[in-house]
């Protein structure tokens, strides 16, 4: 928000359209491997580098130096994704994302990373993930491929020790309690 | 081609093979003026080196070294001691700590505690927006207020959905959308509250302007008064009413009286 003592010290001339209930977001992305003097924003894709830096300079009380700006394209995809039914053959291409890095005044560095994400329930998440996905494959087109490993260790391991001598074959039918007649 | 008359072929080209001999046809003209002249080559010249670039012909990868005008910002080979070059210090931890502002404006990014990222039972922990009822008696500087603090909360929001992507699979994107939910309840509402005000004013203005008892175009500042009951009559206030009402009569007819402008709106608003 600005105020007039504020606006008058603006050090770049600041733009002039008056926004009184604006509803734009911009998010702070955490760049690990960027220097401490830059912060990249995910902005929306109308957003020009002079917005930015008028809105960090009101909303936010950040000078900056200088906005590098970057587009990134969206991949084409089938179907959308709010409709959980699968639409075929409907490809298009989402709207992409506008990214901008500024070059701050004063260097600002992201807090630590938590030492795990179990508050966030991190790895039963991934777990789930996965058996969500097992169950996908034996479910799908491609089940017919999927071999069962463990059956297949248990019985090599049942044939070596077979050859081995280490155990000796029996039928089956003579371990059960009855008896198999023959016709 | 049964055309063997002799007369007609000489006419056709005897003439012309005769002319040629002698002067060019004006077509070719040009190519015989002496400032279309050049050699045919196409290597570049050594003229168009010359651009002013102080880096021409300076390559890290034919190792050319620098000019003879450039010199290091570094000295490559001081007096006295070995070359030290400065070297990246490539293990993160053992570079110098950064000196982060405690009132860094993008702090704001982050909740109180400034965390990484909110739990989701830190996201779960809000309340709920603010309903119309409440906010009919805020006036415009309260409802100013709370639309930004409404924005940098959905900042805040939004900026963690997007490290928690980054970072994995994992809980928080309901709680996020709970606490969103509430947020646009709260901005939704200042918009209403805002179009209910605004229509309750032009009602006003336009009932005011039906009626004889008030003078919406009084002067205070001239000791007038907008409300003049049919009882009371002060004559000299009355005459200077009318007069006025008579002349506003005559510009409104002629063009639309613009809406005053509120006391609160005079806050100066976000430029962006």
């Amino acid at each position: 928000m600005a105020m007039a003592t504020r606006a008058s010290l603006t050090p770049f001339r600041v733009g002039t359209k008056e926004l009184h209930l604006p509803d734009i977001s911009i998010t702070l992305l955490r760049t690990a491997n960027s220097p401490a003097h830059t912060a990249k924003f995910q902005v929306p894709p109308w957003f020009s580098k002079l917005d930015l830096r008028d809105y960090l300079f009101h909303v936010y009380d950040v000078r900056i130096l200088s906005v590098r700006s970057y587009v990134k394209q969206s991949r084409v995809q089938e179907g959308d994704p709010k409709i959980p039914r699968p639409q075929p053959s409907r490809w298009h291409r989402p709207r992409p994302t506008k990214f901008m890095t500024v070059e701050l005044e004063r260097p600002f560095v992201w807090p630590e990373e938590p030492e795990d994400y179990a508050e966030w329930n991190k790895g039963e998440m991934e777990e789930s993930e996965e058996e969500q996905k097992k169950l996908q494959e034996s479910l799908g087109p491609t089940r017919d491929t999927i071999g069962n490993e463990e059956r297949r260790t248990a019985m090599r391991d049942q044939a070596k020790a077979l050859l081995e001598g280490r155990v000796k074959w029996k039928p089956v039918a003579e371990k059960g309690s009855g008896r198999l007649l023959g016709r | 081609m049964h055309c063997t008359s002799k007369a007609l072929l000489t006419g056709a080209f005897g003439p012309a093979l005769r002319r040629s001999s002698t002067v060019p046809p004006a077509f070719l003209l040009p190519s015989f003026s002496a400032t279309y002249q050049s050699a045919f080559s196409t290597t570049t010249s050594f003229q168009a080196r010359k651009d002013g670039n102080p880096n021409r012909g300076v390559s890290a990868l034919r190792r050319t070294g620098l000019n003879k005008r450039q010199r290091a910002t570094y000295p490559l080979v001081p007096k006295d001691g070995p070359v030290v070059l400065p070297k990246p210090v490539l293990d993160p931890e053992q570079r110098s700590a950064i000196e982060v502002d405690e009132n860094h404006g993008l702090w704001d990014f982050f909740n109180v505690d400034r965390d990484s990222l909110f739990t989701p039972t830190q996201l779960a922990a809000h309340g709920r927006g603010w309903s119309v009822q409440e906010l009919r008696r805020k006036d415009w500087e309260d409802l100013h207020r709370l639309w930004w603090v409404c924005v940098k909360e959905k900042n805040r929001v939004d900026t963690f959905k997007k490290e928690r992507e980054r970072v994995g699979t994992m809980y928080g994107d309901y709680e996020a959308d709970e606490r969103m939910k509430e947020i646009r309840v709260t901005m939704r509402s200042i918009k209403f509250v805002l179009t209910e005000r605004w229509y309750a004013w032009e009602n006003a203005r336009n009932v005011a302007m039906q009626d004889d008892e008030v003078n919406l175009y009084a002067n205070p500042d001239e000791g007038e008064r907008a409300y003049l009951p049919a009882g009371s009559e002060q004559p000299e206030m009355q005459m200077r009413a009318r007069r006025t009402e008579e002349q506003a009569e005559d510009a409104a007819s002629s063009e639309e009286m613009p809406p005053p402008t509120p006391e609160a709106e005079r806050r100066e608003p976000v430029r962006v």
